[in-house]
């Protein structure tokens, strides 16, 4: 539809004029011509965010949330630790600092002097310990992500939370600290309980809740927030776009200051713009190839020459430059850039593929081709990308049969590993600030999205490297697991898609990072 | 049978066709694959969690138990909460109803503007190039989707003329500034969802038109030297806008549910982009207590066209 050029404003009627004109035609006294931008009708203190999707809801950290709303849940709520993308470290925030006297025992420390909103009294070790309670006794989502290993928790003074493990975890602040690291006021929650806190959220953050109606939630500023100066913007209105053409062009129309999730395919031409700036940033994601090893025993891809062959067809260059436009990273592994224990995006299999390698494969393993049966869901470009692939694995003779399926239909196939699904091109975005939940959740043959994949070896470094503090050891088990998940395939990667957002040139302070819920606007502001 | 024995007997069907059309959602909407509580808690849930959400909706239940539970909170005032945004139905029907019903009427008037005349005209120029000129608009307003022509005038007229926003229904924006910026973000969104009725309705009363004009005491109208515009508004105009008026009230209801694609388009917090939106989610609360609010909306449009048509022709008795 409409080209992503600027345009000299000479060409255009404006609104305002067009404005006039109708109202002299009409003889109305109507209020026109007031249409500025609203950000500078404002004061410059107010920012315009286009969001995708539709609704938001579950505002509160106690609720699964979708990525949406936890961005804004991460702009109300400051979490215990917050990653240093840069240095791959996990950064002390409203944890002061934290210790590990012994492998099964963690300290947190709590920063002093940091209020809750509303007037609802200082963050205090109580309220973390409340926080994590209430996850545990609501059964919610984080039982088997942050604490599967925290066996108890007590408070030791105001500011302290003593956490004892059922074995030890490495990853605790990254996982159970910075996923599981979002605390509610335990007075303010009590007090509404679980489902209406969510609709009145009570946080710490730079920013509080003033409403929601419809698709547009509205923020405005935390007056008592803890970092000096912060945040910049008095009000962040937050307005989903469902349609991504429609939602950069607002922006290039002035009507929304800042946007996320562009359409891969303007990135290009829009981060030309002028008057625009473009942050396209590899993100934690990925998109992937995923066989189901529980069920279908009597499937080829259940030998791993098989499932190699299949990675050696991938030419991941096109994936990235045919989907995604150039917005994306080509990958064969879990961890992504930015993570402890990253090498290099590519580390067996050619960005181009190798066909030959591919048959050699094949041919090892006793076969000449076979039909597979390969779901995605209604993500236009997971689609699109499913295509690509079964065109490519065509040449060595494997008929991918691609199953096109609704979300909700998809997910109750997969996420159960339903015997009527044989193989699947999923992507997802990783949640958790350490590799630990890159591989654990998905390659341990106890992980919580397992596909069935069993490999004691794997099995032992993960507990291994879940067991270890040491950064430097960690990582070396991390290699070790990559260099499986290479071997075996159990999991085949394409790329990790990059994060996009953009924003007027007049807008400074965004700090771009590879994660998708840690958008954090409190440092943004219009230049002076 | 008087007009408000019939009223009442419509009235009293209601409930009965509400509970037929809620009950075949109910089960459509489940018979479907997918878990609406796997859908929200996502991928990495432990069976407890999902049963306890499971059980805090009732979706342990049977499938009857299930229904007669909603139908009883339905009859005491309560829609229940989304299962997936955790907020009240209600509420979420309360923003968006009004914004529905806005833009229809926007769009409804819009139609107006433009059909009444249309048809008008095609009616008393028949078959010289005013008639083809107006066919031939209505068969393009017919044909193009409304998408298609959505895209077209945000290209043209919010991009390239910068005269009217893309979006702003709903915000506080359009809500907090005058009343251009109350009014313009309906303007494109009003003609893409009206084109079509424009067409419709158009050609309804030209051929109506035709019809009436064709009478007999039109003819002796003409005889007593009547002005032709008398004739046109008094005698031929009212007679033709009976089966368009009851149209007009039914297509009314229509529209409220047909705004899917216009409302995605232009970034409208409308019902239907949050019906399609729950359906894709399986949000069993938001789907049913949006679908009984546009079954009573279409349903109550119904009786109020068959009413319209007790006082515009005195002779239809029920």
């Amino acid at each position: 539809m409409a080209t992503n050029e600027a345009k000299p404003s000479t060409r255009r009627v404006s609104r305002r004029a067009f404005n006039k004109g109708v109202a002299s035609a009409a003889g109305a006294g109507l209020a026109l011509g007031s249409g500025i931008a609203p950000a500078f009708a404002q004061g410059n203190r107010e920012l315009i965010y286009g969001m995708w999707g539709g609704d938001v809801g579950n505002l509160s950290p106690t609720i699964r949330s979708d990525i949406k709303a936890g961005i804004l849940i991460y702009n109300l709520f400051d979490g215990l630790v917050r990653p240093n993308y840069a240095k791959r470290t996990i950064d002390p925030w409203v944890a002061e600092a934290w210790s590990n006297p012994d492998p099964l025992t963690w300290r947190i420390k709590i920063r002093e002097g940091i209020k809750w909103q509303m007037g609802y009294g200082e963050v205090t070790a109580s309220d973390l310990a409340y926080t994590w309670q209430v996850h545990l006794d609501t059964k919610s989502w984080q039982v088997r992500t942050s604490f599967p290993q925290v066996d108890s928790f007590k408070t030791d003074g105001t500011y302290v939370l003593e956490v004892k493990l059922k074995q030890p975890l490495g990853a605790f602040p990254g996982i159970t600290m910075g996923y599981g690291g979002l605390i509610v006021p335990e007075n303010a929650h009590r007090e509404m309980g679980n489902d209406t806190f969510s609709l009145n959220p009570v946080g710490n953050g730079p920013f509080m809740l003033e409403s929601v109606m419809g698709s547009e939630v509205i923020l405005k500023k935390n007056p008592d927030y803890w970092r000096p100066g912060l945040p910049h913007m008095d009000r962040v209105v937050a307005r989903s776009f469902p349609d991504a053409s429609v939602r950069l062009q607002s922006l290039l129309k002035g009507e929304v200051d800042f946007l996320t999730h562009p359409d891969a395919k303007d990135v290009a031409e829009a981060s030309q713009h002028p008057d625009f700036v473009t942050h396209s940033t590899a993100g934690w994601t990925w998109d992937y190839q995923h066989f189901n090893l529980s069920a279908n025993k009597g499937m080829a891809y259940h030998d791993k020459l098989v499932r190699q062959a299949i990675s050696y067809a991938i030419d991941r260059e096109a994936i990235k430059n045919e989907i995604y436009y150039g917005q994306a990273t080509e990958t064969d592994n879990a961890i992504p850039p930015g993570f402890l224990g990253y090498r290099e995006s590519l580390l067996r299999y050619p960005k181009n593929g190798d066909l030959a390698k591919a048959k050699e494969l094949i041919a090892q393993a006793g076969l000449s081709g076979y039909e597979v049966e390969v779901m995605t869901s209604d993500k236009d470009w997971l689609r699109k990308e499913l295509e690509l692939v079964a065109a490519m694995v065509s040449q060595v003779g494997i008929n991918y049969r691609i199953r096109n399926l609704d979300i909700g239909t998809f997910n109750n196939l997969w996420i159960n590993n339903h015997e009527d699904f044989q193989q699947m091109l999923e992507d997802i975005t990783i949640v958790a600030p350490d590799p630990h939940a890159t591989v654990y959740w998905f390659l341990h043959s106890e992980g919580s999205v397992s596909s069935g994949y069993s490999n004691p070896d794997v099995d032992e470094l993960l507990d291994n490297a879940m067991a270890t503090t040491d950064p430097a050891t960690r990582e070396g088990y991390y290699h070790r697991i990559v260099d499986h998940t290479l071997e075996d395939c159990s999991l085949i990667y394409h790329v990790n898609a990059n994060y996009t957002r953009m924003h007027k040139k007049e807008l400074e302070g965004f700090e771009p990072g590879p994660q998708e819920y840690i958008e954090m606007l409190d440092t943004v502001r219009w230049k002076a | 049978m008087n007009t408000l024995t019939y009223l009442t007997r419509r009235i009293v069907q209601i409930p009965v066709v509400l509970v037929v059309t809620t009950l075949t959602i109910f089960i459509v909407v489940r018979a479907t694959p997918g878990d609406p509580v796997e859908l929200m808690l996502g991928m990495q849930t432990s069976p407890d969690a999902v049963e306890a959400l499971r059980e805090k909706f009732h979706l342990d239940k049977p499938l009857y138990q299930q229904y007669l539970i909603w139908l009883g909170d339905v009859v005491r005032g309560d829609l229940g909460s989304s299962i997936r945004l955790n907020r009240p139905v209600s509420q979420m029907l309360g923003e968006r109803l009004v914004v529905s019903l806005q833009l229809a009427t926007a769009a409804m008037v819009f139609a107006l503007l433009i059909s009444i005349p249309l048809g008008i005209v095609a009616a008393i120029w028949r078959n010289t190039w005013v008639d083809y000129g107006a066919t031939g608009y209505m068969v393009l307003g017919f044909s193009i989707p409304n998408f298609a022509l959505a895209l077209i005038l945000i290209y043209v007229f919010a991009i390239e003329l910068d005269w009217f926003p893309i979006s702003g229904i709903g915000s506080s924006t359009s809500q907090g500034g005058g009343v251009w910026e109350f009014v313009s973000p309906y303007i494109l969104p009003a003609v893409a969802l009206g084109t079509v009725q424009t067409a419709y309705f158009g050609r309804l009363l030209r051929s109506s038109m035709i019809d009436v004009l064709g009478q007999d005491y039109i003819r002796t109208a003409r005889a007593k030297g009547l002005k032709p515009a008398v004739i046109i508004a008094i005698h031929a105009l009212k007679n033709a806008m009976i089966p368009f008026v009851t149209m007009v009230a039914i297509h009314f209801g229509y529209m409220i549910g047909i705004q899917i694609t216009i409302e995605y388009i232009f970034a409208i917090p409308g019902m239907g982009l949050a019906v399609l939106t729950a359906v894709v989610n399986r949000d069993f609360p938001v789907v049913q207590g949006f679908t009984l609010v546009i079954a009573i909306f279409f349903l109550l449009m119904n009786i109020i066209a068959d009413v319209i048509y007790t006082f515009l022709d005195p002779r239809i008795r029920y």
